[in-house]
């Protein structure tokens, strides 16, 4: 018998949840729900097979891309204080200008190439190549969890529109992102045209700092470590429901703090994030 | 303006790297059902990845940091805006470095 949850689009197996995403609504009251054995987690199973309608595709729009540059407008000096050290920090590694710019371009993950350069060599083996890799795959495994994260709300829009949005993802525009589309936005060009700001700031930032060279002032001096943080601490508060915020915070900074102590590395994001978001995900609010 | 091929090579692999994670996260998921758990799970995260990328940052941070977080809630919650909050954060940290702390 062909199952109901064979989705058109990708013919993965796709459950009928949220109700918004397949244009159908069904409460738990009328859900009959099974423990399903596969997954061990509560499902709820309609009463009636499904009629499978394809929900339109999300949007990517100009309107969106001009919205999401402009809210990208407070990070701007914090942004371009971070590409100016990184390119003042490349010149003492002798990386030429192009090489700073290319670096930034391409690999567009602050924290990543900062702790790269710590460690930077002139002459490349592969298995310095390798454990470089590993090095930037740990640093920014955040990512992974925020592409994931990501899902619920792009999953209908075409995959040659999606993967070319994520490559512009940064923690930035991420995390405005999740935000707009909590409240009720739904525009992917928010999204994109903000990790474009990003990106475009990035590079020339990176080149402005590498022309100055070491001419920069220390920016701990005038709180520049402070907006990245800062930022975050604004579109975190938005996300505060009650008490599935309270535990899934909760046990995120305990575990990511323990961590951090414990594990050396960029690990107690990960392991922090995890822990947090299935405790959070796992406290139920009925009960 | 030289573009040396080891660093090159480097730079391209790092990249890989980046497009990578930025990818494989988004692609798993189409592996995994979206069930109301794994829903409420994915619902958690952002906030989750937000505490575990804050809270470390302000234990091993200054007093400075701390008070610069601090300022940052107070203006996000009481001013909505988060240039403001940026703003309080930069300010309150600067100063209290300036003076000392």
């Amino acid at each position: 018998m062909p199952s109901p949850f064979i989705s058109h689009a990708s013919g993965a197996w796709q459950a009928p949840w949220p109700p918004g995403e397949n244009g159908l609504a069904f409460g738990r009251a009328t859900a009959i729900r099974l423990q399903s054995h596969r997954f061990g987690v509560d499902y709820p199973f309609p009463a009636l097979p499904l009629p499978m309608t394809k929900p339109p595709p999300v949007p990517l729009t100009l309107h969106g891309m001009l919205h999401g540059a402009r809210e990208t407008l407070p990070l701007m000096p914090g942004l371009a204080a971070f590409g100016m050290a990184f390119g003042a920090a490349s010149v003492q590694k002798g990386f030429s200008m192009l090489e700073a710019v290319l670096s930034s371009g391409l690999v567009f993950a602050g924290l990543a190439q900062m702790v790269a350069l710590e460690g930077w060599r002139e002459q490349w083996t592969p298995a310095a190549l390798l454990a470089l890799g590993l090095l930037t795959m740990t640093v920014n495994m955040r990512h992974v969890l925020m592409g994931a994260s990501m899902r619920p709300w792009l999953w209908s829009m075409p995959a040659w529109k999606t993967y070319p949005s994520l490559l512009l993802m940064a923690d930035n525009n991420w995390a405005a992102a999740m935000r707009y589309h909590q409240e009720g936005g739904n525009d992917a060009g928010y999204f994109v045209g903000s990790g474009l700001v990003t990106w475009v700031l990035w590079v020339v930032s990176t080149a402005a700092g590498h022309a100055i060279g070491g001419g920069i002032p220390d920016p701990k001096a005038v709180g520049i470590d402070l907006v990245v943080p800062a930022f975050f601490v604004a579109m975190l508060l938005p996300n505060w429901k009650g008490r599935r915020e309270a535990v899934g915070w909760g046990v995120a900074a305990a575990v990511s703090i323990a961590v951090s102590f414990v594990l050396a590395g960029w690990w107690f994001i990960v392991i922090g994030a995890l822990a947090g978001a299935f405790a959070g995900g796992f406290t139920d609010d009925e009960r | 303006m030289s573009v040396d091929p080891q660093t090159l090579a480097a730079i391209c692999v790092m990249a890989l790297a980046t497009a990578f994670n930025r990818s494989a996260g988004f692609f798993l998921m189409r592996l995994i059902p979206v069930t109301p758990r794994v829903r409420r799970v994915l619902d958690c995260l952002p906030g989750a990845v937000l505490v575990a990328l804050l809270a470390p940052g302000a234990v091993h941070g200054d007093a400075a940091m701390l008070a610069g977080l601090g300022a940052a809630f107070l203006a996000a919650k009481f001013t909505r805006s988060d240039l403001l909050a940026v703003v309080a954060a930069m300010a309150t940290a600067a100063g209290l470095r300036a003076l000392g702390f």
